[in-house]
């Protein structure tokens, strides 16, 4: 049997906004495949993402949406913003509906039923999706490396059942299953599951990055390389959450910004040619954690025991990517010289409302 | 929203109990208004940069820096020629107000706007053919009364205008001070010359050696043309008047320069030469005795140090590299010598009041300082030849007497430059004169055409603040700076000291302009919203649109904005665009409230049909 042609849709990479001193945005495509109208919150960081996402893969794409407010915010009256094919699966299979959409492809292709390019074929799952409930799912299809790209969304808790906290939500993140109390003052004892390179680890066959919708041209240059690759990619998204974090809707990117400045969201690729990490990504500033912090009702319990728990959690994100640590944040990893978080008070009136 | 794909059957195509069908595509764009959840609206409103607000003539700097950046030579050079008439010639001799004022000087270095203007200028001095056009003629006549940087630009713009422009300059060459006082290693006469014939190529008569009050008089200005513009500067020199002035070797700073600048100079300076003034023409006097030949070079200010002296920062240290001495708080007070010049004798002084503005007190206590000289040139300041002008047009200050618009009363003569400037409190410099210029021409051509003349009310938003902009997008670069000769070797020749930009450079340094409040079509507002509801036709300041039917107001655009062009004005402010969200099952009038009517009429119709 003759080997079967498969027409890929080979997508450009993105020139940098950063063009020597001066900022301005590449050529964007002209597609709008996510359309306004949708009941997401005012600001919200997944929406973004979605834009970015969608507007970086073209109309021929195919968008599978488990539960989360991507989905339950977005679709009503059968319709839905996104103005490309999208399916809603359960939370649980993330994954093996989407496998289940590529291998249809295959098969179509093979059949000869299908003569277009191949679609991209995009899951958008919620990090509650992606790092619990949809976990072996999505384990699966990378596994098995069907062609796809699976993006975890992550706004760090269950936000679409008002708030909970997954293995995604940080310490000291308080969410109404991690509230703060005399018991447990820092709100979440646990770190977070290190999700992406879990799926690294374990897939090294994969395509995987981490993203931020602080930088808008790599996010959408991330989402391209997991489509042309040929197989499984998997990409973990920073998307600020301002109902569960408490923030002033106008900071959704500059949080994605300053969550990689301070060092906990560390921004890197996969290579699965080479079988290794790339952690040239550098921001443009270092900061301490408590500049992040400061901006969200979220860490308004924290004392400063935890904030510099959480600095030397960062610390060790720097280090792990070979990042030289200069002096001020080493001595913001020490409690002796920090602040308690000014907005302690008024984060127990937010508790009780989240 | 969209219903693209879905696949609907046909039951579900009617409303039944309370639950809405589904909407067809179209419908489903606008089933959502969105919109309603907004408490502030973004806005696109340009600001007026800093640097266009300083401008003396208010060019349209962070405009044509964009079209630098964007490589739009020819059009960014057009924009330039709008309000300015030669910028190879400010480019090279502007004080250039604008990058004082320039935002980026607050953050890591001012912009190099006059190194950009330079290199636009002299982009426009190569092409063949000129971008600007002589208005189509309207038949009437205009005297313009010196051809220095104040009437260039009124010819200028009235040639644009329609107006048949005659230039009346008393010098054998046309230029004022751009010649006559700006010495060649700023501003080389061929550039000046290029700029000329661009006015002559623009149809402008230019009469030179004719001399208002001499071989043209008031009357026949008046008989002779429509309006009159007069742009007659400051010719004639003040002395210190000091005993012994008038020995020889004394030099005044105005007819040294402008001599030279004429090619008529006969000086031929001695080995030590004094120049007494702490201002840009006494910098420019020393720098050129230098060049005549002059070994030892001294300047003598009243002013305490250099920071008090009127002069531009750059230009007083370009000259102490050439190697020109400073002596400060002295005053000239008598010049000694035998017929000829061999001493200033020098006291301790200062200014009494405001530096440069107040009179002299001099300490006449201790003994005076001999210094021994063989040439002292005094340049401390200019004024007005205004013999032949009506006693009732002339002020206390020695200058035209004008109204707000540049007006000789109800005449058509009006006046710019200098000649009006001169005590206003603003330093006198080129781009001032040519601001001035342009202003008056297009009130004169007002007045020509019967309009009432009006000042301006619409009050100007500039933006000063920062933190109006977002400056996480502009990381520290620094100033592209043009090479300059070397001291040793400039202070013997003419040669230009401040080389020019390349194009690399030029658009290098374009780039880091911020566009302080103008939108430069940067697409981030584009990218970043959420909904998206925001449509843009084509990348270009004044394309971009909210859709407020869904906008949530956010703000994230407005603080992600670069520029600072976008702003937050609270909803109430409005009474278009708002939209009002009905739901399934309120019975209004609006998009459910139709199809809630449908529903009630369900009833009525036959049980099949449903
Ligand atoms: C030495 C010196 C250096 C300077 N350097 C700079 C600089 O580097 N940068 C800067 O921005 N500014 C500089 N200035 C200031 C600047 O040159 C003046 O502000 C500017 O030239 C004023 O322009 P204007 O058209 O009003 O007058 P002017 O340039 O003085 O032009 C007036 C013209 O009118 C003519 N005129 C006068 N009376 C009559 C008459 N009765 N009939 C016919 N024609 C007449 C004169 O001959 C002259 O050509 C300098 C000034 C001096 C003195
Ligand atoms: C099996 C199952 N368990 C629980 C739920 C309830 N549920 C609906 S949305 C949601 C939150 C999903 O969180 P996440 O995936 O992080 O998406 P987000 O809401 O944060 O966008 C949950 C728990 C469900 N739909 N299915
Ligand atoms: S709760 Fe959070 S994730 Fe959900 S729609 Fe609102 S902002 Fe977006
Ligand atoms: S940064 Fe650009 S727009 Fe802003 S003041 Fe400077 S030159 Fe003008
Ligand atoms: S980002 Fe979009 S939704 Fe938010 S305020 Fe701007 S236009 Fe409105
Ligand atoms: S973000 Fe860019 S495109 Fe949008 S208004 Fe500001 S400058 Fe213009
Ligand atoms: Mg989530």
């Amino acid at each position: 049997m003759s080997a079967i042609e498969v027409q890929r849709q080979l997508l450009p990479i993105l020139d940098s906004p950063n063009q020597g001193a001066r900022f301005y945005n590449p050529e964007l495509p002209s597609s709008e495949p996510f359309v306004p109208g949708h009941r997401t919150c005012a600001g919200c960081g997944p929406s973004i993402q979605y834009r970015m996402t969608s507007k970086a893969a073209g109309d021929n794409t195919i968008l599978i949406g488990p539960t989360g407010c991507m989905y339950v915010a977005n679709s009503s009256y059968l319709c839905t913003p996104y103005n490309v094919p999208w399916a809603h699966t359960q939370i649980g299979s993330a994954g093996s509906f989407t496998a289940g959409v590529a291998a249809a492809y295959e098969a179509m292709i093979r059949k000869g039923k299908w003569k277009g390019a191949y679609p991209n074929i995009i899951c958008e799952a919620g990090d509650g999706s992606a790092s619990d409930i949809g976990l072996a799912s999505i384990s699966g299809a990378l596994y098995r490396n069907h062609d796809c790209l699976i993006i975890c969304y992550d706004n760090e808790q269950y936000a679409n059942t008002g708030i909970q906290a997954s293995s995604r939500t940080p310490y000291g993140g308080m969410t109404t299953f991690s509230p703060p109390g005399p018991m447990v003052p820092e709100a979440k004892k646990l770190y977070p599951k290190d999700l992406a390179r879990m799926m690294a680890a374990g897939h090294p066959h994969c395509y995987v990055a981490t993203a931020s919708v602080g930088y808008p041209i790599d996010l959408m240059n991330k989402v391209r390389k997991g489509l042309n690759h040929k197989g499984a990619a998997y990409l973990m998204v920073y998307t600020p959450c301002q109902k569960g974090f408490v923030y002033e809707t106008p900071r959704s990117i500059d949080l994605g910004r300053l969550v990689v400045e301070c060092g906990l969201y560390p921004i890197w690729e996969w290579d699965p040619e080479k079988r290794q990490y790339d952690y040239s990504f550098r921001p443009q500033n270092m900061r301490p954690v408590s500049e992040y912090l400061k901006l969200q009702g979220r860490f308004g319990h924290l004392h400063t025991q935890h904030i510099a728990n959480l600095q030397k959690f960062a610390n060790e994100q720097w280090q792990m990517m070979g990042v030289e640590l200069p002096e001020a944040l080493l001595q913001a990893a020490d409690a002796k010289n920090l602040v308690n978080m000014a907005a302690a008070e008024e984060a127990v009136t937010v508790a009780e409302t989240v | 929203m969209s219903t693209k794909g879905t696949h609907i059957p046909e039951r579900l195509k009617i409303p039944f109990a309370g639950i809405t069908p589904a909407p067809s595509q179209e419908k489903g764009q606008d089933l959502f208004p969105t919109g309603n959840w907004r408490a502030i609206r973004p806005v696109y409103r340009d600001k007026l940069p800093p640097c266009n607000n300083a401008c003396g003539t208010n060019e349209k700097i962070q405009g044509y820096l964009d079209l630098v950046k964007r490589g739009k030579y020819v059009d960014a050079y057009a924009l330039i020629k709008e309000d300015m008439p030669f910028p190879s010639v400010t480019g090279r001799v502007c004080y250039h107000p604008c990058e004082q004022a320039c935002n980026r000087g607050k953050y890591d270095e001012a912009i190099s706007i006059r190194a950009v203007e330079r290199f636009l200028g002299d982009l426009g001095q190569a092409l063949t053919r000129d971008v600007v056009k002589a208005g189509a003629p309207n038949g009437k006549k205009v005297a313009v009364v010196g051809s220095g940087p104040a009437g260039h630009s009124a010819a200028y713009q009235l040639v644009r205008l329609g107006y048949k422009v005659t230039i009346l300059e008393k010098s054998p060459k046309a230029g004022g001070l751009n010649r006559g006082g700006i010495p060649d290693w700023v501003l080389p006469q061929h550039v000046l010359d290029r700029e000329i014939e661009r006015l002559v190529e623009l149809g402008i008569t230019i009469k030179t050696n004719v001399e208002v009050g001499k071989d043209v008089t008031w009357d026949d200005l008046k008989r002779d043309y429509d309006a009159v513009v007069l742009a007659v500067g400051l010719t004639q020199p003040n002395s210190v008047r000091a005993e012994g002035e008038n020995k020889d070797g004394v030099l005044y700073g105005l007819p040294f320069l402008r001599d030279i600048g004429m090619g008529t100079s006969k000086v031929k300076l001695g080995a030590r030469v004094a120049v007494i003034g702490g201002g840009n023409t006494a910098i420019d006097c020393a720098r050129e005795a230098l060049r005549q030949g002059a070994v030892e070079v001294t300047m003598i200010t009243v002013e305490a140090n250099p920071q008090e002296m009127p002069a531009v920062p750059e230009d007083l240290h370009d000259m102490l590299e050439e190697g020109v001495e400073l002596v400060h708080g002295r005053a000239m007070t008598a010049v000694l010598g035998n017929g000829k010049v061999e001493a200033l004798q020098l006291h301790p002084a200062r200014f009494s009041g405001a530096i440069n503005a107040s009179p002299i007190n001099v300490n006449r206590e201790v003994p005076a300082e001999r210094f021994h000289v063989d040439h002292v040139i005094i340049a401390v300041g200019q004024r007005a030849a205004l013999d032949w002008l009506p006693d009732e047009f002339k002020s206390d200050r020695g200058t035209i007497k004008i109204d707000r618009f540049g007006r000789l009363g109800d005449t058509n003569f009006f006046a710019a430059g200098d000649v009006v400037q001169l005590g206003l409190g603003q330093p006198l410099m080129v781009v001032n004169a040519v601001g001035d210029g342009k202003r008056v021409a297009f009130n004169l051509d007002k007045v020509m055409r019967g309009e009432s003349l009006q000042p301006r009310t619409i009050p100007v938003d500039v933006i000063f603040d920062l933190n109006r902009m977002n400056m996480t997008y502009f990381p520290h670069f620094p100033r592209v700076h043009q090479t300059l000769l070397a001291p040793a070797s400039r202070r013997k020749t003419q040669e230009e000291v401040i080389q020019a930009l390349s194009e690399e450079q030029a658009v290098e340094e374009a780039g880091r302009c911020f566009s302080c409040g103008t939108c430069n079509a940067c697409d981030n507002c584009y990218l970043v919203c959420p909904e998206p509801c925001i449509e843009r036709p084509s990348r270009s300041n004044g394309l971009y649109k909210i859709l407020v039917d869904y906008c949530k107001g956010c703000r994230v655009c407005i603080e992600e904005c670069p520029t600072g062009c976008l702003e937050g004005v609270p909803e109430l402010d409005f009474d278009t665009g708002v939209v009002r969200m009905d739901t399934a099952f309120a019975i209004l009038p609006g998009l459910h409230g139709r199809q809630a009517e449908e529903l009630r009429n369900l009833a009525e119709r036959p049980a099949k049909s449903i």
